[in-house]
């Protein structure tokens, strides 16, 4: 068992929720704005390949990153105009969008950089670990706190920025307002559309940090299709949470665990991959079904009340 | 053509003359015509901007599709799956049942035809073949319950379900092909279906099969179905306008899960007749993504079960050109995946927003948004 659970465990879950984390965090806001964001898969598809083709042409991780999230929030405003003003159903929308990365990034993978499925290239630097100084000298606490890079600290450091961002500020207020009762609040006088779009076009930025941090950190590669529903999998997250930020990174983190451990149980107990895989798909399941008795049981005692 | 307001269109537009009915279906058909020709123009951008030569790939796409026998044959053969997927989405989105788990509805369908084509022994072709096709369509209604279920009695958002669905069915078949019921080899499949079970091949050039008949039997049937019967008349209404529907007597919620179990069925047959038909088994991974593809087959038809045939024809044309495209020339076939989205794309945006249309419209008192929350084109 110890080959299985081990300080090594906890790290790897760090590492594996961090895309995962950005996209929550983007997630969130078009959450808290009435927007089922399901295009965020091919958000951070597009910015893991823009992160490698840049990061190999450049040889520099600072352009990198910025192109991909540019790239991204490109992508994200292609989204949220469809949906926002020609009125394209968000689904239909949503799945057009993720159809698009994916062929499109396929189609450049070939064409670009000349490879069918994986480019990797050893022009590509590498993120360097930061090592935190008092931390460093604590013995479980280093392994788990230090050492990881920039691009992780990040994504959980953001967290309290973003909640603080959406309960304590005036534009927060507004998202908040919107998700609630978007005709209301277009009554105030307050621009919807823009709101929207801004929400939608930031959830394009996390989601940028995030496939950049897959493509150049995570791994050091770019593969067909390689965020694997992982922007789905935040989205079910958020869903699970019910919209609350620190449980929805903890969720993250949860679901970053049964990957971990999907991948070691495979290789010592032998658990067929796909039993494993399939958990956070069927987590979510079990979540919107128990949210969604309560809800309809909510509304029955209303009824029986009125 | 699906809000009620349109309705009265419709009358308006018949009191006119035949020559602007000719006009109002010219128009049907431009705009899905409109959003093809971008699409292949996008497209060509992509193809320039890799350095490639988009004449070229195109040229090679089409010939690649339609020259010579084999391709032909091929064509039809990529069309066949497109044909069950397109109708089983449009079925479902033309009563504002977003079934987008057409996919995974498909995948226990072709697990379910290959189990009953094998495991079920001595029987007689004429029995076989139908019980194992009838398998596929009660496991691809099965898994269609479970959206429908949860749509119709907590209400809950039927495509946030079906997205989760999706990878469930195809981690869960993939499991079965793979452990329990895998035949011996290197590869992930289960046995070989019995010759009782098989969907006849016309020809050896291509695994081109009497599923394709089967196939536009089924859209002839579903358009007399939506047009010429009652039940056909309350599926579609209930998408046309549920309060309407409520108020004519017809049980609006019982309606939603008899159409998703329908579009399951429908899946559950695209299914079979890839194990039945074409691969003769169930192969871990085989669907290169039917389903999804049948969301731009249903919206490029508008829904309508006869236009599915064209629609389908021409994505099928695409993806079976696609192969040789990327045969001949640099360009992946990933491309008809980029053309796809666009067609997508552009069908379900409403343009008409801010245009002349509609000053118009909202001159002669029409609404000149679509409602939100439909996915009506």
């Amino acid at each position: 068992m110890s080959d299985i659970f081990n300080l090594g465990l906890i790290t790897t879950i760090i590492r594996i929720s961090t895309p995962l984390a950005f996209a929550a965090l983007g997630g969130l806001l078009t959450f808290k704005a009435g927007i089922l964001n399901i295009a965020m898969d091919g958000f951070m598809l597009v910015a893991a390949f823009v992160a490698i083709t840049i990061a190999n042409l450049t040889g520099s991780l600072v352009w990198a990153v910025f192109a991909a999230v540019a790239g991204a929030m490109l992508l994200a405003f292609l989204f949220g105009y469809f949906n926002l003003k020609f009125r394209a159903d968000i689904f239909i929308a949503g799945i057009a969008i993720g159809m698009l990365a994916s062929g499109l990034t396929a189609v450049l993978l070939k064409g670009l950089l000349g490879e069918a499925g994986v480019f990797a290239s050893n022009k590509i630097p590498s993120f360097p670990q930061i090592r935190i100084p008092f931390v460093e000298s604590v013995p479980v606490l280093s392994q788990i706190v230090s050492g990881h890079t920039v691009l992780v600290y990040l994504a959980y450091l953001l967290t309290p920025v973003i909640s603080f961002v959406i309960y304590r500020t005036k534009w927060g207020l507004r998202v908040r307002a919107v998700g609630e009762n978007p005709d209301a609040t277009a009554s105030m006088g307050i621009n919807v559309f823009r709101l929207k779009m801004q929400t939608v076009v930031l959830s394009g930025f996390f989601c940028g940090l995030g496939g950049a941090y897959l493509s150049l950190d995570y791994v050091s590669l770019f593969s067909r299709d390689m965020t694997s529903d992982r922007g789905l999998i935040a989205l079910a997250a958020i869903f699970f949470a019910q919209g609350d930020q620190l449980r929805t990174v903890a969720v993250t983190l949860l679901f970053g665990a049964a990957q971990a451990l999907s991948v070691r149980l495979q290789q010592s107990a032998g658990i067929a991959p796909q039993l494993l895989q399939v958990i956070p798909y069927v987590v979510t399941m079990i979540a919107l079904i128990i949210v969604g008795v309560q809800v309809w049981s909510r509304r029955k005692r209303v009824a029986a009340f009125e | 053509m699906s809000d009620p307001q349109n309705t009265t269109i419709a009358a308006a537009a018949l009191r006119r003359s035949t020559g602007s009915i000719l006009r109002t279906i010219g128009l049907e058909i431009a705009r899905p015509a409109a959003a093809v020709a971008l699409a292949l123009v996008i497209g060509a951008v992509v193809i320039r901007v890799m350095g490639d030569d988009p004449f070229l790939a195109y040229s090679t796409l089409f010939s690649g599709a339609f020259s010579g026998t084999a391709n032909i044959v091929a064509t039809l053969q990529n069309t066949t799956p497109l044909l069950f997927t397109g109708l089983a989405v449009g079925f479902a989105f033309r009563s504002n049942v977003a079934n987008i788990g057409v996919e995974g509805q498909m995948l226990f369908g072709a697990l379910a035809a290959a189990i009953v084509g094998y495991y079920v022994r001595g029987l007689p072709g004429f029995i076989h073949l139908p019980l194992a096709v009838a398998a596929a369509m009660l496991a691809g209604a099965i898994w269609a319950f479970i959206p429908a279920i949860l749509k119709s009695k907590l209400r809950i958002n039927e495509l946030v379900v079906c997205l989760m669905l999706n990878p469930i069915a195809l981690l869960l078949t993939g499991w079965i092909s793979s452990y329990p019921l895998k035949a011996p080899g290197p590869t992930n499949k289960t046995y070989d279906i019995l010759p009782t079970a098989q969907f006849h091949q016309f020809s050896d050039l291509a695994q081109f099969n009497t599923g394709f008949i089967l196939a536009v039997v089924l859209l002839v049937l579903f358009w007399l179905i939506e047009n010429r019967t009652k039940k056909g008349y309350e599926w579609k209404l209930i998408g046309q306008n549920p309060v309407f529907a409520r108020y004519g007597g017809i049980n609006v919620q019982s309606s939603i899960v008899q159409v998703f179990l329908v579009s399951g069925m429908i899946a559950g047959l695209a299914g079979a007749e890839q194990a039945l038909g074409v691969y003769r088994a169930f192969y871990n991974g085989f669907s290169p993504g039917y389903g999804f593809d049948g969301i731009a087959v249903a919206m490029l038809a508008k829904f309508n079960p006869l236009a599915t045939a064209y629609s389908a024809l021409l994505l099928g044309a695409l993806n079976s050109g696609g192969i040789v495209m990327q045969m001949m020339t640099s360009v992946t076939r990933d491309l008809i995946k980029v053309l796809e989205a666009v067609i997508i794309l552009l069908l379900a945006a409403d343009f008409a927003i801010g245009s002349r249309r509609r000053v118009r419209r909202e001159r002669r008192g029409l609404p000149s948004r679509k409602p939100e929350g439909r996915i009506h084109p």
